[in-house]
């Protein structure tokens, strides 16, 4: 993170505790090298946003954060990410224990085609969190109100989940995200999908939501990602440019390819 | 559009407009072949409608004389002593025909009918053999012996197509099996309604009847030996169609090794029937001595038939079903098994469903490989006797037993063949028909 030869400047000035700490992280799809050398520290209990052009590799990196990217064959990862100190690609860790800890939302806001009850359930379930039914109700009210949509909600929890609006739909992935209790929450561009009113919507929970957890966002939109978050990384062509409090990196960027990202001369 | 000229001021917008109003020449050849090629559709589908018509009406027309029979009713009472002089003599049978000749005759004098004369001979020829159904009936009845007894016995199947117009009375020339004298006493039955042209249950329910007796044949034991193998294809198809297609969606690598899978299903759903019918005989008869003509072996070879069809169409439902939904639950924290078992396959079973029953469907109506396990030119004489006999016994199929009739040489089989059509039809109508009708109440849902 300190090593000069890389072209990157570092400004932290935190007091929080590092959840998640990569260090040389490597991530090829077949010949393409996709992620170059990102050392980066992530922060528990605050937003973190990963901003950049397309292809640039943010959600490719956010993916390796809870192994998503296992699923695709052709992906090969390379170099540590710890959480809590654990390396998550030491081969005894199982991913889904993983995935349980390290919970997603995905750009496409997609409910399954349950009923809400039933979407917010099902991680608890799987995972044995509940064990009884009054229980799992709790769980799924909490999460629901977590989430900021159990007001809206609490009257048709047997209606299906994809009958709800967009905004709805992924608040409702999010309270089906945090139902599982996970320590770090990583969005995938989870407003993209969303009209003005939804995207507020949501951001007002990420607010709150880092007050629980490590939130990790990726975003197209440079508001945004001034709005909700307390660190930013700018990614550019696989490689970590920068990364430090948004506030300096908005108003102050260390690296001309950031100043040029956010000025919009690039991207 | 091209034509304006140097000194026109740009400015100006002197461009020559074009009326919209006037079609121009290429939009009206456009039109034209537009409307052609809605023409061509039409017709197309004309041509289809009418030989969809065409086709089925003369099924019908063939088919349907082969649901009603000609039954004669005639109330009987035989006596002790009748019958005991009756089986003491040495041609039992014409006994009984003579007493059923006798209540024939008093039931037309009783009818008004006393001018029409019944003869032995003649009864033998429209009636066939009734003084055997009549002893049988006695012998396996003796408490009956002395009540009186309501007879309802079919006539012969000429009858039967001189009823319902298929017989005209020159073509009867010449024939030993019916005179010209005989079809008087036939209109004199009718008349006194002795003789009536009724539904006949027996060809839906019962079993095919020797060479001689077409009126007697019915489907019921090959539509029963179609059920059993209908069940073996279902329990063996179902799961290891669905297995497979799982494995190879979801679980199975990418890699040279799959890829020949792949390709070698897709082939194998294209094989000949006829040659999956010659693997069976030569795997499960000759090598694993199952027995023959049994719908055991049916259904495994329809199985191997149906197989790929069902892989191919499960394949295709799973991958309908929208990678994000995968991704959500991998994304909670489910293994991979339970994103498939909890989410993926739930959705893509109405896909599933249709698949199989299509396939099921084809299997039904394949005739091809039953024709060399030996279920084609068995003649099902008795209906299967629970589950054991019923795989294991031999028996026929629906289109196996079809064949056979059409291939014997009298015209009334050539009638109870279009009746199986229509009965196999109706069967195959009825599974798509679920078919459909599941894939309308699953649409998919996202």
């Amino acid at each position: 993170m300190y090593d000069a030869d890389h072209n990157r400047t570092e400004s932290r000035v935190s007091q929080n505790e590092i959840k998640i700490s990569s260090r040389n992280v490597q991530v090829y799809y077949g010949d393409n090298h996709a992620i170059k050398d990102v050392d980066v520290d992530i922060e528990d209990r605050l937003v973190t946003a990963f901003i950049g052009p397309s292809g640039c590799g943010k959600s490719t990196f956010l993916r390796c954060l809870n192994r998503m990217n296992d699923t695709i064959p052709i992906c090969r990862v390379e170099g540590d990410i710890h959480i809590d100190g654990e390396d998550i690609y030491d081969k005894r860790v199982d991913p889904v224990q993983l995935r349980a800890k390290v919970g997603m939302v995905f750009q496409k806001p997609n409910p399954f085609p349950k009923s809400i009850y039933d979407n917010v359930a099902y991680g608890p379930k799987i995972h044995g969190l509940a064990k009884n039914k009054s229980e799992l109700d709790d769980i799924v009210e909490r999460a629901l109100k977590r989430a900021a949509i159990w007001d809206e909600v609490k009257d048709r929890l047997d209606a299906s989940g994809t009958g709800l609006s967009g905004g709805q739909q992924q608040r409702l992935c999010i309270a089906r995200a945090v139902a599982t209790e996970p320590e770090v929450l990583l969005m995938d561009e989870p407003c993209s999908a969303l009209d003005p009113i939804a995207t507020g919507q949501v951001e007002e929970l990420i607010d709150e939501l880092k007050q629980n957890y490590s939130v990790v966002i990726v975003t197209h939109s440079m508001q945004q990602a001034a709005r909700v978050s307390q660190k930013t990384a700018f990614f550019h062509l696989g490689n970590l440019v920068e990364y430090g409090e948004t506030e300096k990196i908005f108003t102050n960027p260390q690296d001309s390819r950031t100043e040029s990202y956010i000025t919009g001369r690039i991207g | 559009m091209t034509d304006a000229t140097a000194n026109a001021a740009p400015a100006a917008g002197r461009r020559t407009s074009k009326s919209i109003i006037e079609t121009d020449a290429n939009t009206r050849k456009r039109n034209a072949a537009e409307a052609r090629f809605r023409y061509y559709g039409m017709a197309a589908i004309g041509v289809g409608l009418f030989f969809l018509c065409a086709l089925t009406f003369s099924i019908l027309r063939s088919g349907l004389p082969a649901f009603t029979e000609t039954a004669v009713t005639v109330d009987f009472t035989l006596s002790q002593e009748q019958f005991d002089e009756a089986e003491g003599q040495v041609l039992k049978t014409a006994a009984y025909e003579g007493f059923f000749v006798r209540e024939l005759q008093a039931e037309l004098n009783e009818e008004g009918a006393s001018d029409v004369e019944v003869s032995e001979a003649a009864v033998g020829r429209i009636m066939g053999k009734v003084g055997s159904q009549i002893r049988e009936f006695y012998r396996a009845n003796p408490d009956r012996l002395g009540e009186e007894v309501s007879f309802t016995l079919p006539a012969s199947s000429r009858v039967d197509r001189y009823l319902n117009g298929n017989l005209s009375r020159e073509q009867l020339t010449n024939s030993r099996f019916l005179e010209p004298d005989d079809l008087d006493i036939v209109d004199g039955l009718v008349e006194s309604g002795v003789m009536v042209n009724a539904f006949d249950w027996g060809f839906i329910t019962g079993t095919d009847s020797g060479v001689d007796n077409p009126g007697g044949a019915g489907l019921g034991a090959s539509i029963m030996g179609s059920f059993f193998m209908m069940l073996v294809v279902l329990v063996l198809a179902l799961p290891i169609g669905v297995a497979a297609s799982i494995y190879l969606e979801e679980f199975a690598p990418q890699n040279k090794f799959t890829d020949l899978i792949e390709i070698n299903i897709s082939n194998l759903a294209a094989v000949p029937s006829i040659v999956f019918g010659i693997l069976g005989l030569a795997v499960f008869i000759q090598f694993a001595h199952l027995p023959q003509s049994a719908p055991l072996v049916g259904g495994l070879v329809l199985t191997l038939m149906t197989l790929p069809t069902i892989i191919i169409s499960t394949r295709a439902s799973l991958k309908s079903v929208p990678p994000s939904i995968r991704a959500a639950a991998l994304g909670v924290g489910a293994s991979k098994m339970q994103s498939v078992f909890h989410h993926v396959l739930p959705l893509a079973m109405p896909g599933i469903l249709t698949g199989t029953i299509i396939g099921l469907a084809q299997a039904l109506g394949e005739t091809a490989p039953l024709l060399l396990i030996g279920m084609v030119g068995y003649v099902a004489r008795q209906h299967p006797d629970g589950l054991a006999s019923g795989l294991l016994d031999p028996n026929s199929a629906m289109p196996a037993q079809i064949y056979t009739w059409a291939a014997r040489s009298d015209p009334a089989f050539y009638e109870k063949a279009w009746g199986g059509i229509i009965i196999l039809l109706v069967f195959l109508l009825f599974m798509n028909a679920i078919a459909i009708i599941l894939r309308r109440r699953f649409e998919r849902r996202w």
